[in-house]
């Protein structure tokens, strides 16, 4: 009976899924529940079965018209949404299964002219049983009460024991067909409503397309400002420290002293160059995040920041690599953001683990208004997205920013 | 010689300011940014300007556009560009008919404190200076119909030391030979390129790039 409300290889959201996880006491009723509510949503569905059909034969003349030369009539997409809606909301009430909404009316017509038959093969074999119940219950009234047999017949125990064996039999056929209009219903659903696996593949592979497109877009971005990074940074102090040297040098035997100042002015200059390089080097791609992985890097970002940062990692393990590079650049670029524009007076960041994915946020809480769109954020969404990661930016007015970003682990 | 400065690094700038400075010339302006710039320019003209290429607000090309509007606006103000890179481009716009005093140099090459120097005084007597790098990268140009593929070893030597902004002396001294044998050459470059002999030594100059750059 149980089996009404599963189907073999299909995924099952709800409804019965509840069954395995109750306890074994009410496992029974459970099942009794589920096989009635699915019996009750094959009558509804007979009914609405009856409906569709009336539509589809009045539909026939006006779709037919149109085919190929103009869009279908509004009305007759109007009525088959509609219809499809019911079919839907009748799915998920009575058999837990749930469907995506047609894209068209073409398709919401051809999936009731698919339905309706089913609908009809389900009342069939409900009035089936109900037809069989009666006589059962005839036949017994017969033997036992009013003692009027059927055909004459007398209840002997061979009648007896051949007759409730072939209507065991019967009852197990109804059942099973029962069983599997609920898998057909389900399926002609999935297949005639929901994206199919051809639109599915079209969607993401234009989804896949874009953040590819996307990715290339973030690295050149990158590149430039490591490019800006060393003009602006170490490039400048080397050129200085070049002319303090060439100073020193014209100098030279004439002031022998000032000479000596500009060397000393010289060498300071290099140790600058050096940090700044140091400095430019971290930022490209910080070396701890490859060999002690992301709460290093991210101390390392709170050592450097120059508002407070709190840091609250709470991930076990350690993600694979690209999805820590995407986390820690998350977080670096947020806590930089919120440094430089935000005014925030600290910073907090989070990391944990829901559900198989890492879970970033960075609050901090400046006067918000921060741009999703500029430069720095719009890279890291891009960064996130092309590894099907979620991100999200919530910065309003007068603050607190709020920066989270999803991504999953596998 | 008066000097004017547009650079937005303050380092380099207080560098430069420094050096120029210890060298005995007057530095009129130190700014940050081309507008500020063509602003003290207008307010009291100087020998020479400084600028370098990328600077606020969109540090592309900013400094270029100021250096041109002075040449077109102030032709007696000597203009010395900074660049990043070796930009054919920028050579080119800055090479315009019949003008001295300009130069293209590469901003590392203000290490080079000699050389630098030497530079800002060639282009403030009228001259010009450009950088070895752009000189080489417009020579090595190869096309088909190449006319520096017509000249020999020596005298590619000469033109490239030419184009430098290099007076016939100095390049007979750079390349150990008589003046009079330069003179030659430059006579031979010049049939060959089928350009006039033109008197200046600046025009010449700018002749010759201007002719590699078409």
């Amino acid at each position: 009976m149980d089996r009404a409300g599963t189907e073999p290889g299909g995924t099952d959201p709800g409804g019965t899924a509840g069954d395995a996880a109750a306890g074994s006491g009410t496992a029974g009723g459970n099942a009794v529940r589920t096989a009635a509510r699915a019996c009750a949503g094959l009558a509804l569905g007979a009914l609405t079965a009856v409906l569709e059909i009336a539509f589809l034969l009045v539909a026939v003349v006006p779709v037919l018209f149109s085919l190929g030369r103009r869009p279908l009539p509004s009305p007759v997409v109007a009525g088959a949404g509609r219809l499809t809606e019911l079919e839907r909301r009748r799915l998920a009430a009575f058999f837990a299964a749930r469907s995506a909404a047609p894209e068209g009316g073409g398709r919401a017509l051809a999936y009731l002219a698919v339905r309706a038959p089913i609908g009809l093969l389900g009342g069939t074999i409900l009035l089936l049983i109900v037809y069989g119940a009666y006589l059962g219950a005839g036949l017994m009234t017969g033997w036992w009460v009013t003692g009027d047999y059927m055909d004459g017949i007398p209840p002997d125990l061979w009648i007896v024991a051949y007759t409730f064996l072939a209507g065991a039999l019967l009852l197990f056929i109804a059942v099973q067909g029962l069983a599997g209009v609920v898998a057909l219903e389900r399926a002609t659903a999935r297949r005639r409503l929901g994206p199919s696996p051809l639109d599915a593949y079209r969607r993401r592979i234009a989804e896949l397309r874009e953040t590819r497109a996307q990715v290339v877009d973030a690295v050149d971005d990158e590149r430039r400002r490591i490019e800006r990074d060393l003009h602006d940074g170490v490039q400048q102090r080397l050129v200085a420290l070049g002319m303090l040297i060439g100073r020193a040098r014209r100098a030279g035997d004439g002031d022998p002293e000032r000479a000596a100042e500009l060397l000393r002015q010289a060498h300071e200059e290099s140790r600058r160059a050096l940090e700044d390089l140091r400095e430019v080097s971290w930022r490209v791609f910080p070396a701890a995040l490859d060999g002690e992985g992301l709460r290093t890097a991210l101390e390392t970002v709170a050592e450097r920041s120059a508002v407070p940062v709190t840091i609250d990692h709470a991930f076990p393990g350690r993600p694979p690599h690209m999805v820590e590079t995407a986390a820690y650049f998350v977080v670096c670029e947020a806590v930089t953001n919120a440094a430089k524009h935000s005014g925030a007076g600290r910073v907090h960041v989070g990391v944990a683990e829901h559900d198989g994915r890492i879970r970033v946020r960075v609050e901090d809480d400046g006067t918000g208004g921060a741009d999703p769109g500029g430069g720095g954020l719009a890279g890291l969404a891009r960064r996130v997205a092309a590894l099907d990661g979620t991100f999200a930016v919530h910065s309003p007015p007068g603050g607190p920013t709020v920066i989270t970003a999803e991504l999953p682990c596998a | 010689m008066r000097v004017m400065l547009a650079e937005d690094s303050t380092l380099l700038r207080e560098g430069l300011v420094r050096l120029l400075a210890e060298e005995g010339h007057e530095i009129a302006a130190a700014v940050g940014d081309g507008d500020a710039l063509l602003a003290a320019v207008a307010a009291a003209p100087p020998d020479v300007v400084v600028v370098d290429v990328r600077m606020p607000p969109t540090h592309t090309d900013e400094g270029l556009r100021a250096a041109l509007e002075i040449r077109r606006r102030w032709p007696g103000v000597g203009v010395l560009v900074l660049s990043q890179y070796v930009e054919k481009r920028y050579a080119a716009e800055l090479i315009s008919a019949d003008s001295g005093g300009v130069g293209y140099l590469l901003k590392d090459r203000v290490a080079q404190v000699d050389e630098f120097l030497d530079a800002l005084d060639r282009i403030a007597a009228g001259g010009a200076a450009f950088d070895p790098d752009v000189v080489r990268r417009l020579v090595a140009r190869s096309t088909h119909a190449d006319p520096l593929a017509r000249l020999t070893p020596r005298e590619r030597d000469v033109l490239d030391h030419m184009a430098q902004g290099h007076t016939n002396g100095s390049i007979a001294a750079h390349l150990h030979v008589s003046q009079s044998a330069v003179e030659k050459h430059v006579n031979a470059i010049f049939d060959k390129l089928e350009l006039s002999n033109t008197a200046g030594y600046s025009r010449r100059v700018l002749a010759v790039l201007r002719y590699l750059q078409s």
